[in-house]
């Protein structure tokens, strides 16, 4: 009994990060622009299929792969950005959201087109044999996730906290008028934050499609789920909470699923959602109240 | 001619869905969860005719008050966060509704069939309407005269004390309850009647269907029935309207554009916001319209 808790807890760790990432490419866009980009979800599926072309071309390895679903996610970031995003005027915050309703349609309708809707098999370069550590098995794929996200985490923090970029980012995340007056391109940082969410978008595709074995339609809708959850668990816009939140959301799968059973783990996800928006709206970290 | 008569029967019961989530809109609320009010109607109606025998009005009217009220009991806490917190607090609840039909079971043999929900299967033979000899166009008639219902309560209520009520508390809820508008009151009043406009439609497509399952009660329908309201416009109740009609239309009259159909449908999405954020039928116009009905000396 405790056994198999501590290893669910550790599996739940492991691919909550993964969770945690994808809360933070919602979060970091949000804190930003304020703004809420539905298809985020189609970037990261897209850049999954995409990075299976160099796959299938010439057997990539797989940072090659990684690679290219990075390079993807960039350029539909940027599309995303110019389309939905800089033309819209100010003072409707509505409309931009709407507007990547219909990218997250054009997106999933180039990839299914493309694939025929096919899901598509999709390797893990990290091997499928689990390996023992202690007494616990130890999936490693799941790990390669973890290591990844402490990766993109540690270098979106020392981003943020240690560069101008990411001193103007925060700039205007806090106040965009005083920081346009101060002198910092709004117009630029925004550009420069969905390159840098969208990269994550292509760490986020690839490990997704490695996880699940497969570059499905359905990978959008189920970051997206798992990112609006994690979002609000966390506190919206704030990026620590989003960690925590994915931590959460990711053990709390992990134990479901194996004391409860796979059909109950997302109810119970979306329960404790549901309570945490109101018994404590401002999410397990946030401070700012809604 | 089915293939219109389909076609105009998605488009009014998918008006339906968005004349919900304009309902609560106009409250200065945005859900996407009304998805879940749907699937909670079209359960119940269903499992209504086709396992406990009741006929088809008293069925969709069942469907209906129970969303209502199941609405009226969501609306108390949800409406206690705004903005994209409700919205991702209604998605929840939407989703909760979607994960709670795929886990149950109440099926019962009749005949050779199965019938009744039946987890991930979904919900088969809901067939009261097609069984009783009443054609598709006989149905399209019942949809149409539901949504004309619907259509013209809308009419009354933003001629009403109470739609000008919402409107205020959608334009700054602290100034509408200091002029002594309950809020609180308001806000669930509009979440609970959008709660039975959704089941109603719910109960009219899975009769329309004939079948439900969880999938199709997903994100999807959510994005759909955002949609509708947000590009017709939030200015009147014909901006839903419009906004369905136009985007189910599109979708079957693009069908000649081929593999380009989703690019274009996607791309009129985009410019549609660009160069009318609050939709087509957005307030300004509105006003313009209501003007043109004016004694000319009261123009501005």
């Amino acid at each position: 009994m405790l056994f198999d808790a501590t290893e669910q807890f550790i599996n739940g760790v492991m691919y909550g990060s993964l969770y945690a990432l994808i809360g933070g490419g919602f979060t970091i866009l949000f804190g930003v622009m304020r703004r809420f980009n539905l298809a985020y979800g189609a970037t990261i599926m897209a850049a999954a299929y995409v990075s299976l072309v160099p796959l299938y071309l010439f057997k990539a390895p797989f940072w090659l792969m990684a690679l290219t679903g990075l390079a993807a996610a960039v350029l539909i970031g940027l599309l995303v950005e110019f389309c939905c995003f800089r033309f819209i005027k100010k003072g409707h915050e509505l409309a931009p959201l709407v507007a990547t309703i219909g990218m997250l349609i054009a997106v999933t309708e180039a990839i299914v087109h493309a694939t025929d809707a096919a899901g598509l098999k999709y390797p893990s370069p990290f091997g499928d044999e689990s390996f023992e550590l202690g007494r616990f098995l130890i999936r490693p794929d799941y790990l390669a996730v973890l290591v990844a996200s402490v990766l993109c985490f540690a270098l979106i923090f020392l981003l943020l906290y240690k560069t101008r970029l990411g001193r103007a980012m925060r700039a205007v995340a806090e106040r965009p008028e005083a920081a346009q007056i101060l002198g910092v391109s709004v117009q630029r940082v925004n550009v420069l934050t969905f390159v840098l969410t969208s990269a994550l978008a292509g760490v986020i595709g690839f490990f997704a499609a490695v996880s699940i074995g497969a570059a499905r339609p359905d990978i959008g809708a189920f970051v997206t789920g798992k990112g609006l959850v994690v979002m609000v668990l966390g506190g919206l816009g704030s990026l620590p909470g989003a960690i925590v939140g994915g931590l959460v959301l990711g053990v709390l799968e992990f134990e479901a699923t194996w004391f409860l059973g796979a059909s109950y783990r997302d109810i119970l996800a979306f329960v404790i959602l549901f309570a945490v928006l109101v018994f404590r709206p401002s999410g397990l970290l946030g401070s700012r109240t809604p | 001619m089915d293939y219109y008569i389909a076609i105009a029967s998605i488009i009014g019961i998918h008006t339906l869905l968005g004349l919900s989530v304009y309902l609560v809109a106009i409250s200065g609320q945005m859900s996407f969860g009304q998805q879940g009010f749907f699937a909670i109607g079209a359960y119940l109606a269903g499992m209504s005719t086709a396992l406990w025998g009741i006929g088809l009005l008293p069925a969709l009217a069942l469907s209906a008050v129970v969303a209502g009220l199941i609405g009226f009991v969501v609306g108390f806490p949800a409406l206690r966060v705004r903005g994209l917190y409700l919205a991702i607090a209604t998605f929840g609840f939407g989703e909760i509704v979607r994960l709670a039909f795929l886990n149950v079971r109440y099926t019962r043999t009749i005949g050779d069939r199965v019938v009744g929900p039946n987890g991930a299967e979904g919900f088969r033979h809901v067939r009261y309407v097609f069984d009783r000899g009443f054609t598709g166009a006989h149905y399209l008639g019942i949809i149409l005269a539901a949504l004309a219902v619907v259509v013209v309560l809308y009419y009354l209520l933003e001629r009403s004390k109470l739609g000008a009520k919402l409107r205020a508390v959608e334009e700054d809820e602290t100034a509408a309850a200091m002029i002594g508008i309950n809020v609180t009151q308001v806000k669930v009043l509009a979440f609970s009647a959008a709660g039975a406009v959704a089941g109603l439609g719910g109960g009219l497509f899975v009769h329309y269907s004939t079948y439900i399952d969880h999938d199709m009660v997903a994100l999807p329908l959510a994005i759909a029935a955002v949609t509708y309201p947000l590009l017709g416009g939030l200015g009147s109740f014909v901006g839903p309207v419009l906004g369905a009609v136009v985007l189910v239309s599109l979708t079957e009259g693009l069908r000649v554009l081929h593999e380009l159909r989703e690019f274009v449908y996607g791309g009129l999405i985009i410019l549609t916001m660009i160069f009318r954020p609050r939709g087509i039928v957005d307030e300004a116009l509105v006003l313009r319209v209501k003007a043109w009905f004016q004694p000319r000396a009261a123009r501005p």
